[in-house]
């Protein structure tokens, strides 16, 4: 197996293509990034409402399937594996937390995937509180997932995601709702990780934070990936 | 917004007609056999109306998976009469359960086609159908809500499944009792996120001017037509017939079992 810079796992689109299907996908919006490897340990995709960042963002995750074309992780190709290997290796957080908190609790939302992971019960619930700890939602720890607020439900997903301590990450607008100090520790917490040797696509609007996190910008416009 | 168009006769129709099949659904209580029958009028009923009752279960796969499950649930813990399927000496199966466990299952379907029917319509001419027989508002928006609901949930369902593989959850490699317990532990939370969404959905359209109050003035207006007075006719002479059937032959043994 093929190991990236610093034994990062290495991800590389091959004449990636998609285009949306099925009965209510009525769009002619094409998918057409052809090759396509993030560059370094960070790399931002940055382009406009609609330009298909989400979509990329998906395929490279595994939570849609291309057109035509591959998706390797190191020289794997995605296709060959189940959602849930996928989700052992690479941690995806959707554009929209309400659609991936599936708990009742912020701390089932957290402790339970590790359990299913085999963790015990009571290590388990102490990550937990450690994890909401660190993203200040100690306080709401127990209380019903779906009535947190916009910026505390963008933290619990991303902290629930965040604690199966993925190698790569794909992190579509994960700065959407956080305020400035909540999107310093977001900095600050995903640059420790790359320290250990992750990678991460960031997908984002918002160019300061792309800035502090020292990414290589990507532009996309229309399904296709310019420059670079 | 015109119902004509499809041909469909006026929803208020298909109120007396869910009406009348749901509480029926609701009173049989102990025979399978009754309950199968009243089944099957009701998808006939929903055939006609040009339901595609196929399509829509292929939509709703994961609920018909969930209700399989309960069917055996219900099978296994409603114990009686003599066993059909034993585990080493450990009676699993029994005659009355299997019963007991496919009336609900049954009973559960004849709920689900009568919702089938309501999606023929456009939810617009539905609310003003309950307007029109004098429905307090607030429950014409509720079934609105309803109507919302199931998609909606189905969907939540479905995200909530693809969000724990992405966190690494092989499911196909889980154990029959394990994925069960996900799915149960999902259905709360689901459900009432799902509840929430709706609710909030319909409130939005609601603040759009969708609301079809008596106070508003609106030139949309549902008219029985000939055939509708024919339609509602054919429905009360049956429900009559059946309920007759009920308390003249076998009342007891329908409701009570005994
Ligand atoms: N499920 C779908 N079915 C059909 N078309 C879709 C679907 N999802 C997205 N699209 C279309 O694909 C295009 C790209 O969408 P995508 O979500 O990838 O954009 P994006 O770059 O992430 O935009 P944003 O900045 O708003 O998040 C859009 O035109 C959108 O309408
Ligand atoms: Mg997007």
């Amino acid at each position: 197996m093929r190991q990236g810079i610093g034994g990062m796992l290495q991800i590389r689109c091959e004449n990636l293509h998609f285009r949306y299907s099925g009965k209510f996908a009525h769009s002619n919006f094409e998918l057409n990034v052809g090759e396509f490897a993030p560059c370094g340990k960070c790399t931002a995709i940055m382009g406009n409402n609609g330009s298909g960042k989400t979509t990329l963002g998906k395929l490279v995750a595994g939570v849609l399937a291309p057109t035509s074309g591959f998706v390797y992780y190191d020289d794997v190709n995605i296709a060959t594996l189940k959602l849930g290997e996928i989700g052992k290796q690479v941690g995806y957080l959707f554009q929209e937390p309400s659609r991936q908190i599936f708990a009742a609790k912020p701390l089932d939302e957290i402790a339970l995937p590790l359990t299913l992971r085999g963790v015990d019960e009571g290590e388990a619930k102490e990550i937990a509180a450690k994890m909401l700890a660190k993203f200040d939602l100690s306080h709401i720890e127990s209380s019903t997932t779906f009535n947190l607020s916009r910026g505390e439900k963008q933290r619990l997903a991303i902290a629930a995601t965040m604690v199966m301590n993925p190698q790569f990450f794909v992190l579509d607008e994960p700065t959407t709702g956080l305020d400035k100090p909540r999107r310093h520790i977001l900095a600050d917490t995903l640059k420790a990780m790359m320290e250990e040797g992750m990678g991460i696509i960031l997908i984002s609007h918002d160019a300061q934070f792309v800035e502090d996190m020292g990414a290589s910008v990507r532009h996309m416009e229309g399904g296709v990936m310019l420059d670079g | 917004m015109d119902n004509t168009a499809k041909n469909l006769p006026d929803p208020r129709i298909i109120f007396a007609l869910v009406f009348a099949t749901s509480t029926f659904a609701v009173i049989i209580r102990s025979d399978t056999v009754a309950m199968a029958g009243l089944l099957l009028i009701t998808i006939i009923c929903g055939l006609v109306l040009g339901v595609n009752f196929i399509k829509l279960s292929k939509r709703l796969k994961r609920l018909l998976q969930v209700m399989v499950i309960i069917t055996l649930l219900q099978s296994i813990f409603r114990a009686s009469g003599p066993v059909i399927l034993y585990i080493g000496n450990f009676p699993l199966l029994t005659a009355g359960g299997v019963a007991m466990g496919v009336l609900v299952a049954f009973r559960f379907l004849i709920f689900l086609a009568g919702a089938f029917m309501f999606t023929l319509y456009p939810v617009r001419s539905l609310i003003q159908g309950m307007v029109q027989i004098k429905m307090p508002y607030e429950l014409a928006y509720m079934v609105s809500i309803g109507i919302r609901f199931i998609p909606q949930f189905a969907e939540s369902m479905q995200d909530s499944l693809t969000a724990l593989q992405l966190r690494g959850m092989v499911f196909e490699e889980l154990k029959f009792k394990k994925r069960m317990s996900i799915y149960s532990y999902l259905l709360l939370p689901t459900l009432m996120s799902a509840l929430k969404q709706a609710r909030e959905l319909a409130n939005s359209m609601d603040m759009r001017a969708f609301r079809a109050n008596p106070k508003r003035t609106t030139f949309y207006t549902l008219r029985f037509k000939a055939r509708d007075w024919v339609l509602l006719f054919c429905v009360a002479l049956a429900t009559g017939a059946i309920t007759f059937a009920i308390f003249r032959y076998n009342f007891f043994t329908m409701i009570f079992g005994f």
